[in-house]
């Protein structure tokens, strides 16, 4: 069966997921660029409250994720989020296709449907937005990238 | 005018940012306050700064942004009154050799800045800086002069020089010879060997490759 995992900070829809991580209640602690987590604990973070999602988040075939634009960007706790995933990659850099890239540490990573609410002042403030979270989730190495204003779902 | 420099290092004054804010004061005459994001109340110190009439944020790159203490500092920031000709400026390292990684982020800030109704200074973006702190005098001699002049620059024109700009932001992109040369190193394991002093000293070395999580 499909793994699931859904990331939300909104009351959603019940939707069939094989984990939530519901952001609304749980804030994620902000990533002290220490560096433990690529050279002193391979792969862990100094901090444990997303040790289950870690697990399950490498285990998903698809990650929904139900976010909120705050001053036109990801909110701080998605941001936290964003910055804590990157025990999931090596320190070592790979250049074979022209630009810099952390190299995986595991064998997959989930598909990704990203859905956001809000607004933005300009149209250009949009389309960087959906930029931005098209080039994080590249870089997490995730094959299949979604992203849309969640009234379009 | 008055300039507040905030560090946006979650490391505070024991990072990067740090050394970039000192170089760039030590090209100025005018005294600057500075304040370290990782020690304030986000709310506080967005409260705080409304009297300053420029803002500069000095900050890492964080998975192609600003970190998540930043976003929670960005997130209780309110738009200037209008006509309050009040600015905002950004200097970014990361630690990525090109600068162009940094070219989302900088787009968010140019954005950013219109909605918070000040005027834009832009962003400084200075690529391979991971390991300034850890770097002999004369490698990083090039560096502190080009933070020196904009400083300086800044001081006396209120604006970043684009000239500066332009020199620290090189190598933009991956091209010719650099590249090339980066693809080599690569191949041979070349760009792994810092990484594994590291390890060796924490005693992690064996376990570099380890996925505790699947």
């Amino acid at each position: 069966m499909k793994q699931t995992v859904v990331i939300r900070e909104m009351e959603a829809c019940h939707m069939d997921c094989s984990y939530t991580l519901d952001l609304i209640h749980h804030e994620v602690k902000y990533c002290q660029g220490c560096w433990n987590c690529w050279l002193k604990t391979p792969g862990r973070c100094v901090y444990k409250d997303l040790d289950t999602f870690y697990n399950r988040y490498v285990a998903a075939d698809e990650v929904v994720i139900l976010a909120k634009v705050v001053k036109g960007f990801v909110s701080a706790n998605m941001k936290s989020l964003f910055d804590r995933m990157i025990p999931l990659f090596l320190p070592y850099v790979d250049v074979s296709t022209g630009e810099s890239r952390h190299i995986p540490r595991y064998p997959k990573y989930p598909d990704i449907k990203f859905y956001y609410e809000g607004s933005f002042i300009t149209d250009e403030g949009k389309q960087v937005f959906e930029a931005y979270i098209y080039r994080t989730f590249d870089q997490f190495a995730s094959k299949q990238i979604t992203v849309k204003p969640i009234e379009s779902i | 005018m008055e300039t507040i420099i905030l560090n946006g290092s979650p490391r505070g004054n024991n990072g990067n940012s740090e050394i970039f804010i000192r170089q760039f004061l030590k090209g100025m005459r005018t005294h600057c306050d500075v304040k370290y994001m990782n020690k304030e109340n986000p709310e506080e110190l967005a409260s705080h700064v409304k009297k300053y009439d420029t803002i500069i944020m000095v900050l890492p790159l964080y998975i192609h942004s600003m970190p998540g203490m930043v976003m929670r500092f960005i997130e209780h920031l309110e738009p200037s009154a209008v006509h309050s000709k009040q600015a905002i400026g950004f200097i970014l390292q990361c630690g990525f050799t090109e600068s162009s990684q940094c070219k989302y982020v900088e787009r968010y800030f140019s954005c950013l800045a219109k909605e918070l109704n000040r005027t834009y200074l832009g962003t400084v973006i200075k690529g391979e800086a991971a390991g300034v702190y850890m770097l002999p005098k004369f490698m990083t001699k090039k560096l502190f002069t080009l933070l020196n002049q904009l400083g300086e620059m800044y001081d006396q024109t209120h604006t970043f020089d684009r000239r500066v700009m332009e020199k620290l932001q090189q190598p933009y992109v991956l091209t010719g010879f650099t590249l090339k040369f980066m693809q080599f190193t690569t191949k041979l394991g070349a760009n792994k060997i810092m990484w594994h002093r590291f390890l060796k000293k924490n005693d992690a070395f064996h376990k570099k490759l380890d996925q505790p999580f699947a």
